[in-house]
């Protein structure tokens, strides 16, 4: 059982990684608008794509 | 024509006229309301974005205006400055838009605008309503990019409160990063929960065991201290005011859950609950954030609807005519008002008589005549004629400003529903720690050393898990629901008013009726053919801007010169090298006026047209539907007793009242409640702001204004009437169902009671009867996903 001691800090740190990298995305806005992006990927474009500039750095 | 396929218009979803114009798409022509909705539809088609009318979810698009509007003072600097943000690449700017309702909206609108040049970035969110564009000023002004929004349906606004918005952003952001951790942190404790539930025959080594449980104890901590602090907030709060309700009854069973399981930790005692704990945090969590997100969603699109236009007015100065931005008028300013513009501030008429739409101040469709020296007021639409006025009263002391006043007054002395769940969890809460004191003590007298356990079995299995999530569950499923069927519910206790309403007010113009003038019959004197005239009719409205000329739904083939207007009388002006009139009888073929609309040449009539606001076509049905519910039908309008007893025999309603004022309605919903009756108001104007306020439950239309949807408790996001019964069906079956699970999950409790007093629970029972009775309370809570009675 003394595998238990390596493991669970282990699950422990990822549970901690995870919580912080979610916080970390809910901070970004990655969940401010959850229908819109889900349709961009549907339609093709015809138009050439806009200037080549970041769409929306931060 | 073609045979209509579909009886509403395939853009917008709103009725059709007699004579709907078509545009094809996908190889099928379809109708149209109105030529805005055409050119709007043939654009999307002509763009290559016909995919919009497959991505979108429900039919309805936003109707467009004929006339896009004109945006050029929003190029202005004076008016761009507090809006505009300059960065790097060019200007920016964000702008709330009426009419997105779903994500393909926001994919249009962000495909649309991109491709216009000069345009660097669009950033449409259908959550907010707000579109962020950012464009280059070098290469375009702003102007066109907003008229290129309008005639999409899209009516772009200044955005305002931008401080609130961003706070709801956050409140927003924080309760999803509350969510998350507790997801994250509950499975988690439930797979170390699962460890000691696994050893069924005990053969886990002590310091093994309770190793796990302080594993779990760590992981659960957060997920109850961060994640449920909103319920253990909550019940600070209730118990502050000592009225103790439904946040003290989820924070107090989590947390009984948590220190009852802290507590055999420490003793080392026989079970431990604190997967319970997170579990009941991370569901009822996930509940209440389905059910304010709903909510929030539809607010934070209306209120900030407040037609923030950048209002400008022309002031005559002794240096002849400057426009200057509406806040910048003073008392005594004389300020010109042009035809079909609105009335800036409240002021005295000069110079001449002119005609003036008050509707949006009284309900009235007609317009009025003033005299010179008359009294005008802000909101109202100049008809016809330019107009001077001397301002008497601006901003906030104008009777607009009255009206929205009366709003807020009306809202705080709205009756409050004694909420029935709120009432159960206060006794139940008071009644279940009452009975584990009382059965410590007994306890305590006859075997003392089992006293502390067997209470703590008591609160534990009569943990009040079930009852919490009975009203949580049964709402969040009612509210999603609702907006499938479009209504948008914006009051917390929308449902619950809803469904105690037994009296329904209805507003005549622009809820009964379609608000807007419609051609009901046309018909050419000699016997023939009437499109013609009707070319030659509309292509004298179109010319002329008149307010009527939306009746004229077609695209105009002709179009006319020197039209001039003659003020209630009609339109004149030349087509095709011939001299006509339009107008009354008397003006066009110098007739007896019959009310009806004549084409003539001024001696001869060529054609009769009968101009209306029609009623709805599904009014009738509603209101029906609204009587079979056991709700009483009434009219209350501001409009004239021939036109409202006309309206009323079509929908049939018996009892109504005419010329109403704002107030003389609120007076009226007051008395009827004073008779015990809970009134259902419906309506859509500014002048009915206040009165669905003051109503125990309000209804708004989708086209009206904002200030009416900022009143209402549910707005309605179509155009159908019969989303009325059928919202009031699913409030009534909401309650019901809300009662069967607070009646079981009260059974539930009253029967393990005993049992565990008398020391019969073992821990594992305790835990199957929490987790079977929630289950029970949620899967009904589930029905209320079905929408009864929709045809769609």
């Amino acid at each position: 059982m003394n595998i238990l001691l390596a493991l669970i800090p282990v699950s422990l740190a990822l549970l901690l990684l995870a919580i912080l990298a979610f916080l970390w995305a809910v901070k970004r806005g990655q969940f401010d608008d959850l229908d819109t992006p889900p349709l961009d990927i549907l339609g093709d474009d015809e138009r050439p794509a806009p200037a080549p500039e970041k769409r929306d750095p931060d | 024509m073609n045979a209509a396929v579909d009886a509403t218009c395939f853009h917008c979803g709103d009725a059709l006229p007699a004579h709907p114009p078509t545009v094809a798409i996908d190889g099928a022509p379809r109708p149209m309301c109105c030529p805005g909705c055409g050119a709007a539809a043939q654009w999307i088609r002509d763009a290559g974005l016909g995919d919009y009318y497959r991505l979108r979810s429900d039919a309805d698009g936003a109707r467009v205006a004929a006339d896009a509007g004109d945006f050029l003072s929003w190029d202005r600097a004076d008016i761009q400055s507090g809006h505009v943000v300059s960065t790097p690449q060019g200007n920016e700017i964000t702008v709330v838009v009426e009419g997105m309702h779903c994500a393909a909206c926001a994919w249009l609108i962000d495909r649309a605008l991109l491709r216009e040049p000069g345009v660097l970035d669009v950033g449409a969110n259908a959550v907010t309503g707000r579109v962020r564009l950012g464009w280059d000023p070098a290469r375009t002004p702003l102007s066109p990019l907003l008229v290129r929004l309008a005639a999409l349906g899209y009516r772009p606004h200044l955005a305002q409160g931008e401080a609130a918005e961003r706070e709801r952003r956050r409140e927003r952001n924080r309760m999803i990063a509350r969510l998350g951790v507790a997801a994250l942190g509950a499975t988690q404790a439930m797979m170390f929960a699962e460890a000691l539930y696994l050893d069924t025959a005990r053969e886990m080594s002590v310091p093994t065991r309770d190793f796990f449980r302080w594993i779990t104890f760590l992981v659960s901590t957060p997920v109850v201290f961060f994640s449920g602090w909103p319920f253990i907030a909550g019940m600070v709060n209730e118990l502050r005011h000592r009225r103790p309700a439904m946040d003290t009854l989820v924070a107090s069973s989590v947390l009984l859950a948590y220190f009852a399981s802290l507590v055999e930790t420490l003793r080392g005692g026989l079970h431990v609950w604190f997967d319970a704990a997170v579990m009941f945090v991370l569901f009822l969590l996930a509940a209440r954030f389905l059910e304010q997100m709903a909510r929030r969603q539809a607010s934070a699109r209306l209120d900030t609807l407040a037609r923030a236009q950048p209002a400008l007015a022309w002031r005559i100065t002794a240096a002849g005519r400057e426009q200057v931005p509406v806040v910048a008028l003073a008392v005594a300013d004389v300020v010109e008002v042009g035809a079909g513009a609105v009335v800036p501030a409240d002021g005295e008429l000069l110079d001449a008589p002119a005609s003036f739409d008050e509707s949006l101040l009284t309900g009235e469709s007609e317009p009025v005549s003033r005299q010179p020296g008359d009294a005008l007021y802000a909101g109202s639409l100049c008809r016809e004629s330019v107009a001077r006025l001397r301002v008497q009263r601006t901003g906030s002391d104008t009777r607009l400003s009255q009206l929205t006043r009366a709003v807020e007054k009306a809202q705080a002395q709205r009756p409050r529903v004694a909420r029935l769940a709120d009432a159960v969890a206060t006794r139940f809460v008071t009644a279940l720690f009452v009975a584990a004191v009382l059965v410590f003590i007994a306890w305590w007298q006859v075997q003392p050393e089992r006293a502390f356990e067997v209470a703590l079995a008591v609160l534990v299995v009569s943990c009040p898990c079930a009852l919490s999530l009975a009203v949580p569950a049964a709402l969040a499923t009612a509210h999603g629901t609702l907006a499938r069927m479009g209504v948008l519910a914006l009051g917390a206790d929308a449902l619950e008013s809803l469904a105690k309403a037994d009296t329904v007010l209805l507003d005549k113009t622009g809820t009964l009726t379609l608000g807007r003038p419609q051609l009901v019959d046309a018909h050419a004197i000699d016997g023939g053919d009437v499109t013609p005239w009707l070319d030659v009719a509309t292509a004298l409205e179109q010319g002329a801007g008149h307010p009527i000329a939306a009746a004229f739904a077609r695209t105009g083939l002709r179009s006319a010169e020197r039209v001039r207007a003659f003020p209630g009388e009609g339109v004149a002006g030349e087509v095709d090298g011939r001299a006509w009139r339009l107008g009354r009888a008397g003006f066009a073929m110098q007739g007896p006026d019959d009310g009806a609309l004549w084409l003539g040449d001024g001696t001869r009539g060529v054609a009769r047209f009968t101009v209306a606001d029609t009623v709805r076509p599904d009014a009738a049905q509603a209101v029906a539907a609204l009587r079979a519910l056991g709700l009483a039908p009434r009219i209350l309008s501001g409009d004239g007793a021939d036109a409202v007893a006309a309206v009323a025999a079509a929908v049939g309603v018996a009892q109504f009242q005419a010329r109403q004022t704002p107030e003389d309605k609120l007076a009226a919903v007051r008395s009827m409640q004073a008779q015990g009756h809970r009134v259902l108001m419906l309506g859509d104007g500014i002048n009915d702001a206040p009165v669905l306020a003051g109503a125990d439950v309000s209804m708004a239309m989708a086209d009206g204004a904002p200030l009416a949807h900022r009143s209402a408790d549910l707005v309605l996001t179509g155009a159908s009437l019969m989303r009325v019964p059928q919202a009031v069906a699913l409030a009534r079956r909401s309650q019901r169902i809300i009662r069967q699970n607070l009646g079981w999950a009260l059974a539930y409790n009253l029967v393990a009671l005993p049992f565990a007093a008398m020391g019969w629970v073992t821990p594992g029972l305790a835990a199957l009867g929490m987790a079977a009775s929630s289950l029970v309370v949620t899967g009904n809570a589930l029905r209320l996903g079905r929408i009864e009675g929709h045809t769609a």
